[in-house]
């Protein structure tokens, strides 16, 4: 497939691009998208240019768009949604709706059939039939998308919430009927068949996708796609039979830019058939048929706002040369378009420039907005975090500053020039990374790895400045939380032996969740409904777990990692003094927890220490091997080590530092152990690491036991 | 021999089954070990064996075993024994490099209409090492890739001549591979060209270059032209003509030091530069019709040599890594920070930076439009070419792993010159140039795509920009405090001043940045080069420190002149938007020198002293634009502190124009005299100099040097002894084997071990010795270069011509003669 870019909007939010339904049967479509300013364009190809059906006035932003329509007719009435008001455009560009709902949040996630709207402000879900309110639903975490099934077999509409608690909630009428638990918190759900059925496809921002079968009391997974080779979150699906084979296929639309094309083999399974990346993260994705007749297309909306087509049409190369050299003059007298116009406006902008800066004399300056989409989230597998920031107009450097320790790994791209600068960590409230990033080429994404150390918090500041004149920064801050390492988890092995702390004291609930909410990532920042809660995370460094029940006046928080049960009692009691309450703080613990972690963490240290051994070979190996002409004479454990070495090597930089952290986790460990039995063994750390060096477990654990 | 050989093929039991027992199998001529024994002496070998491997590293082993080799084949003559077959096929086995395999090139079969594809790839199973390609046509008419690879050998690759040669000497046939032929120098190599050297050689010569010596070999004919020692190491090499030298000289740059040998090997070139040589390139920089020699070493400076004239000098911020010439007096350089870029004599046409080091350089014109290209090879794979006037990529493609080399040859032998680029792990691609109805177009369309997309994005930003004034004039309306508004009168000041060493701090020179009102400085970066660990610095005062004044040290570690280019964003206390007032500085050269205020300090010994026929006038002026002085100086005799611990420094001017610059740093004292130089435009200046305290440790320096020639000679025959006892031991040890005498053979290869570890040790202490007069040979070309540094134009060659001469005849007080009155006469 080739990619053609198709035209340009404002910045663009998920799911704001649609295809109008097609009215021949060889006839190409509509294209149908929303952007930041507000604006609805409606557009449609002829001759590889776009021309206009519909563009609306700017606006408030606009973060969903939808098409609808009576049952039984073409789905083609245009609905968006910005702030807290619902708008609906024939295709013709008529404003035949203005609907203000009442709720109290801005509208995140929409979804119309028929008469009837479904509407969800982050924990709030409502539901109106022909603008009168029907139904409501408070969810226990932010939603992040709806959908709404509606078939034959169901007797009445089954709104799906999409929760970032790893939960998509099955309503009926205000009611929750069940949830169903995902593996990642899910971003995005889709119908399966877009006439019905019962099945929903849901992407999480980890990169998951997985189709479950809704039924009236239950639901079944068909199947679930893992993100093995760690591509971005999921922001788009939709259905399409690209391919051809009479079965629709899957597209995807991630984060990291990716566009993906599942298609299905004879078995149920579905496999990846296409990918390509584009450099932006795709907000919406549609199959369809756009550019050329009978040719179908896989059409994305990017977030700067360009609309972009893979299609199956070739773009060259069959049709013989001669076609070949006007395809190539088409771009090029696009090109010469473009140059053109940017001269004249290059012209205007001077003159506002001077006016900005001599003539006219204001009396402030008002720094001009712009708007950052970024995320920061924990990446499961190799236990870091990645900010990746996003800014239309392209990012000219970046400033990273952070008052705790954490280490800067890497950025993806080429043309970015990284340096770090010297810190004040001595001072109170120094800086311990003070790092810029300079982009060389056109940026609009960037994504950068951090690590973080459990125990050690406080926020990383971003100032972002883009190629924008006046030159302006924005700051963006993200908190490192205690227990930054871990995450959410619907249930944890109660079999483990556990180490508890248990608080009592005069404290709300409220107050209780937000010390809750400020040592552990994803919690809901609401404060949950009913007396009491519980959470389950697991670390996904070392795999240990923890559990956090609480109410009023009451917290109790198992785990069998005892550094996570001394560092949450640190910062709870630290919390609680600032706000003067007096806490009763119990320990309970449980010397068989610390063998047990050991032993959760033994295979990947012996893992990790063979890697580093076998890593350590490698080089002599291969001088070895070359002196004497072959490797036939070595032993086969060497003889694998060479075979092996590049993916040895780069499992090695993968896992660069895995080593040091193990180490680093196991000395606290030890050190909190013995804390909480009131003595101090700082002096016997350097013995622990020298065993560690001759590492054995059972040598390990008496040293434990011992010590 | 090779009678014998085609003849006789006894089985071959390697020495590799004693390695490893499980391979062992069951031999049919030797039944008679007992199982227990065997596997104890199997351990025994494997162990004894993995001791000798390491003594291979250390001493060299090949060419050894080559010599015993020859032993061997002497007594094969004379009695035809399968153990001594076995003997010869073994050390054959280690000699030779083995496994390597071509992979069948792929003809370039697709159209080159569409996009420039690769239109040969080939596979060499042999590593190559980064900037260590070339290649040449030995025989005059082939062209042949070459290159160093792993274990100090270089492999030359010929697929057009598919012919058996002897294989002895040097020059030795891969086992497997019969296009590659690899050639054993036994030395890591560091550098190597090929190209034609002599009028009388048939084709071209191979100069392969170490951290010793420089060997200069004859591939056709299989023999060598010269092999000098040299002393000062070759980090690089590059063979051409030199201005008005008649023949070709192949020019080598090692530590501080350039030499250039004829055919014969006779050195007819010799200068010093400023530090250690990493690049060089021929190319008419004058425009002069001659080559003139560009040199790029570690002090970041990119010299330019008319002869042993130096005839300019730009300083970049980073080791120049690699040099290529374009076309005429344009050249493209590149840094170890990434930077690539391209010069029209000393002014920078263009460069970019990536993350990535560039590994190679070359020029090629890839699109046909009659202008080469700047080829860079990336040390992530990436292979793009620039063009030449802009440094717009125009063509890019991707290896698996870092590129090791980029060059150019006809090898198709069609008449057509290809762009070669090999990566480290042997994987060569050829480029063919595009031909002209592509219209310098090598994109494919989805490059075109790109290009659009650019465009248009400019365009939004420039809508964006657009909106942004509109809003302005419009007047403020949302006058909300976490958007950044901040008051229309807000300028920023900067002042950059020195501050001696408190008791807090070391000495800088501070850089004050200040707002006229209310508002505050969130953040300050500071990017340039140079002065930094990288390239910026980040001044980010924590939230209750919050003022409208940031002051920032600077200490610049050397005396350049560097620009800051400042980003200050300002904004209100609580603002999380932030205007950012984008500002440059100049600092000039000598900033860390303070004004002294009392002279009671003891007065600097060293000195130099020159005479100038221009006003004070311009002498106050060249003061003032090179020194952060407070209010200024109208009179030309000063005294400053140098902030860097390195004394006083006082300069006076007499009124028949002598200038006197005491001070004990000679390096200083060679900036300032060559700064006043170039501002005066004094094109010959000759000086008169005395640094007592440098003179002596140099003097100290040179007798370390005759000390540590000797200790290397008494080593290097130390050295041969031994190899001579591990020689017989390893016969005497094997012959015992053979004949089933476990215990002398224990005895043998324990006696070998204890040796070998000798050895291992006394490799140390050379090394350790070689290092240390490596570093002695550094300073004494320091030493020179400096001399000549304290004067300009034709005094400056005469006296670094006179102080080779004096090194040369071993003249130690000539030596100072010179450097002390710029002649060695007197």
């Amino acid at each position: 497939m080739e990619h053609l870019n198709i035209a340009m909007v404002g910045a663009t939010s998920q799911k704001t691009m649609r295809l109008l339904p097609r009215l021949g049967k060889k006839a190409t479509q509509k294209v149908a998208i929303a952007d930041h300013d507000g604006i609805v364009t409606c557009f449609v190809m002829k001759r590889g240019e776009a021309v206009l059906v519909l563009k609306t006035l700017p606006w408030q932003k606009i973060s969903r768009l939808d098409l609808g329509g009576a049952a039984g007719t073409p789905q083609e009435k245009i609905f968006v949604c910005s702030g807290s008001r619902i708008r609906g455009f024939t295709k013709k560009g008529k404003q035949f709706l203005t609907f203000e709902v009442n709720l109290a949040r801005d509208i995140n996630a929409m979804h119309v059939l028929g008469a009837n709207l479904f509407v969800c402000a982050s924990y709030i879900y409502n539901h109106y039939c022909d603008c009168k309110d029907q139904d409501y639903y408070l969810s226990g975490d932010k939603i992040n998308d709806i959908t709404c099934l509606s078939s034959e077999n169901l007797t009445r509409f089954v709104p799906v919430l999409a929760c970032q608690d790893r939960v998509l909630r099955v309503l009926q009428r205000s009611e929750l009927a069940y949830d169903i638990k995902v593996p990642g918190p899910p971003s995005v759900l889709e119908l399966y068949n877009k006439d019905g059925g019962e099945e929903i496809l849901y992407g999480t921002t980890d990169g998951q996708i997985g189709l479950v079968e809704i039924g009236e009391s239950s639901a079944a997974t068909k199947w679930e796609i893992d993100n093995d080779k760690k591509k971005g979150g999921i922001l788009c699906i939709d259905t399409y039979d690209i391919i051809g084979d009479g079965v629709n296929d899957i597209l995807v639309g991630r984060d990291d830019g990716t566009v993906e094309v599942y298609g299905f083999d004879n078995s149920s399974e579905p496999a990846l058939r296409f990918e390509h990346v584009l450099s932006e993260s795709v907000t919406s994705i549609q199959g369809g048929c756009v550019g050329k007749e009978s040719y179908d297309e896989v059409l994305t909306a990017t977030y700067t706002g360009w609309v972009t087509g893979l299609t199956t049409e070739l773009q060259k190369g069959e049709l013989g040369p001669g076609d070949e050299v006007r395809i190539s003059k088409e771009t090029q007298s696009k090109v010469e378009a473009l140059r053109v116009e940017l001269e004249q406006l290059q012209a205007q902008v001077l003159q506002g420039r001077q006016l900005y800066y001599q003539t006219f004399q204001p009396t402030i300056f008002i720094v001009p907005n712009f708007s950052i989409n970024d995320t920061f989230t924990l990446c499961q597998d190799d236990a870091s975090y990645s900010l990746t920031l996003e800014v239309q107009a392209g990012i000219d450097n970046l400033l990273l500053q952070s008052d705790v320790p954490i280490e800067l790994l890497d950025v993806d791209k080429d043309f970015v020039v990284v340096s770090l600068s010297e810190c004040d960590s001595e001072q109170p409230n120094g800086s311990f990374l003070l790092a810029t990033c300079r982009c060389m080429a056109y940026t609009t994404r960037l994504k950068i790895k951090v690590r973080t150390i459990e125990g050690q918090y406080g926020t990383l500041q971003a100032y972002v400045t883009p190629r924008l004149q006046p030159r302006t920064c924005k700051v963006r801050q993200y908190q490192i939380k205690p227990l930054s390492l871990h995450q959410r988890t619907h249930s944890i092995d109660q079999e483990r032996p556990m180490n508890r702390l248990s608080l009592v004291g005069q404290f709300s609930f409220a107050e209780i969740h937000s010390w809750v909410g400020l040592c552990l990532p994803e919690v809901p920042d609401k404060t949950p409904a009913g007396a009491n809660i519980t959470f389950y995370f697991h670390n996904t460094f070392l795999g240990t777990q923890l559990e956090a029940t609480y109410c009023k006046g009451e917290g109790h928080f198992k785990s069998d990692n005892i550094s996570t049960i001394s560092i949450l009692s640190d910062v709870l009691s630290k919390e609680a003094t600032k706000r003067r309450i007096n806490l009763n703080i119990l320990h309970d613990i449980n010397d068989d927890s610390v063998s047990q972690t050991l032993k959760i963490i033994h295979p990947k240290l012996e893992y990790q220490l063979l890697l580093a051994k076998k890593v350590q070979l490698i080089d002599a190996l291969k001088e070895l091997q070359v002196q004497e002409g072959n490797a036939d004479f070595l032993i086969p454990e060497y003889r694998s080590i060479l075979d092996d070495s590049t993916i040895l090597l780069e499992e090695y930089k993968k896992h660069s530092a895995h080593l040091e952290r193990l180490y680093g986790m196991i000395t606290d460990l030890f050190i909190d152990k013995f804390q909480f039995k009131g003595r101090n063994v700082k002096t016997k750390v350097s013995s622990l690491l020298g065993i560690l060096d001759n590492y054995d477990l059972n040598s390990l654990l008496d040293f434990f036991n011992e010590a | 021999m090779e009678m014998l050989s085609i003849l006789h093929l006894p089985p071959l039991e390697s020495l590799a089954a004693h390695l490893n027992p499980q391979l062992m199998t069951p031999s049919s001529r030797n039944p008679t070990l007992p199982l227990k024994a065997d596997h104890f002496q199997s351990a025994m070998t494997e162990r004894t064996n993995r001791a000798a491997t390491l003594a291979v590293r250390a001493l060299n082993m090949s060419s050894m075993l080559a010599a015993y080799q020859a032993e061997l084949c002497e007594d094969m003559a004379t009695n035809l024994d399968p153990v001594l077959w076995e003997e010869i096929q073994l050390i054959n086995w280690l000699v030779n490099l083995d496994k390597s395999q071509t992979f069948a090139a792929k003809a370039g079969t697709r159209s080159i209409a569409t996009m420039l594809v690769p239109i040969f790839t080939l596979k060499l199973n042999h590593k190559i090492n980064p900037r260590m390609v070339t290649v040449g046509k030995f025989d005059g008419v082939h062209p042949c890739l070459t290159a160093a690879t792993q274990a100090g050998k270089v492999f030359i690759h010929n697929p057009h001549a598919r012919g058996q040669r002897p294989a002895a000497h040097r020059l030795s046939q891969s086992t497997q591979d019969s296009d590659i032929s690899l050639l054993n120098i036994n030395q890591a190599v560091t550098c190597l060209t090929a190209g034609t050297l002599g009028t009388n050689t048939t084709g071209d010569t191979l100069l392969v270059g170490s951290q010793t010596n420089l060997l200069a070999y004859d591939v056709h004919d299989n023999a060598d032209i010269f092999y000098r020692e040299v002393s000062d190491g070759a980090n690089a090499i590059v063979l051409g003509k030199l201005g008005d030298i008649p023949n070709p000289l192949a020019i080598i740059g090692g530590n501080c030091a350039l030499q250039g040998f004829d055919s014969e090997g006779n050195d007819h070139f010799w200068t010093v530069t400023g530090d250690n040589v990493r690049s060089l390139v021929l190319c008419d920089f004058t425009g002069d019709g001659k080559n003139e020699l560009l040199v790029g070493s570690e002090d970041f400076d990119i010299r330019v040599f008319k002869e042993d004239e130096l005839v300019s000098e730009i300083t970049e911020n980073e080791t120049v890594t690699s040099l290529c010439h374009m076309n005429g007096s344009r050249f493209g350089y590149a840094l170890a920070n990434g930077t690539v870029g391209v010069y029209d004599r000393t002014a920078r046409s263009w460069r970019i930076k990536s993350k990535n080091h560039a590994m190679s350089i070359h020029a090629f014109d890839l699109d046909a439009d009659g202008v080469d290209e700047l080829i860079t090879g990336w040390s992530n794979g990436k292979i793009d070419a620039r063009s030449d006037r802009t440094g717009e990529v125009i063509f890019k493609d991707n290896f698996s792993s870092s590129v090791a080399g980029v060059v150019e040859g006809d090898y198709r032998l069609d008449g057509q010159k290809q762009l070669i680029c090999t990566s480290i792990e042997g994987e060569v691609r050829g480029y063919l140039p595009a031909s002209k109805d592509l219209k310098g177009n090598l994109m494919d369309s989805s490059a075109e795509q790109d290009l659009i997309r650019e465009l248009s994005h400019h365009k939004q930003n420039l809508l964006l920009e657009l909106r942004n004034y509109e809003e302005n004039a419009k007047g403020v309306s949302e006058t909300n405090s976490g958007m950044g508004v901040i008051p229309a009168n807000t300028q920023l000041q900067t002042a950059l001043s020195v501050r001696p060493a408190t008791e807090a701090q070391k000495a800088h020179v501070e850089l004050s940045i200040s707002t006229p009102n209310e508002t505050i400085i969130r953040a300050v970066l500071i990017f340039a080069e140079g002065i930094f660990e990288g390239e910026s610095h980040v001044v980010h005062p924590s939230a209750q420190n919050l003022s409208g004044c940031v002051r920032v040290p600077i200490v610049p570690p050397k005396d350049i002149p560097v620009d800051l280019h400042i980003k200050t964003f300002v904004g209100g206390k609580t603002s999380t938007q932030f205007h950012v007032f984008e500002i440059n500085r100049q600092l000039p050269r000598f900033s860390m020198y303070d004004v002294a205020v009392d002279s009671s300090a003891a007065q600097p010994t060293g000195r130099v002293t020159f005479s100038i026929n221009d006003r004070p006038q311009r002498v106050v002026m060249w003061l003032n634009q090179n020194f952060l002085l407070p209010e200024g100086v109208d009179s030309p005799e000063v005294t400053f502190n140098s902030l860097r611990g390195g004394g006083l420094l006082s300069i006076s001017m007499a009124s028949n124009g002598q200038i006197t610059l005491r001070t004990d740093d000679i390096d200083l004292a060679g900036d300032l005299v060559q700064s006043l130089a170039s501002f005066l435009a004094i094109e010959d200046l000759s000086a008169d100099a005395d640094f007592p305290s440098y003179f002596e440790e140099l003097h100290t320096t040179l007798t370390e040097v005759d000390e540590f020639h000797s200790v290397h000679q008494k080593l290097t025959a130390a050295m041969a002894d031994h190899s001579n006892y591990i020689r017989n031991m390893l016969v005497q040890a094997e012959d015992s084997r053979l004949m089933g005498d476990m215990m002398n053979m224990k005895k043998r290869y324990r006696e070998l071990y204890d040796l070998n570890r000798d050895l291992i040790n006394e490799y140390k202490i050379r090394s350790n010795n070689h290092n240390a007069l490596l570093a002695c040979l550094k300073s004494v070309n320091q030493a020179i270069q400096r001399a000549g540094r304290l004067r300009v134009g034709k005094p400056k060659n005469q006296v670094i011509s006179a102080c080779r001469d004096a090194i040369k005849s071993n003249n130690v007080n000539t030596l100072f003669r010179t450097m002390r009155a710029g002649t060695a006469s007197s």
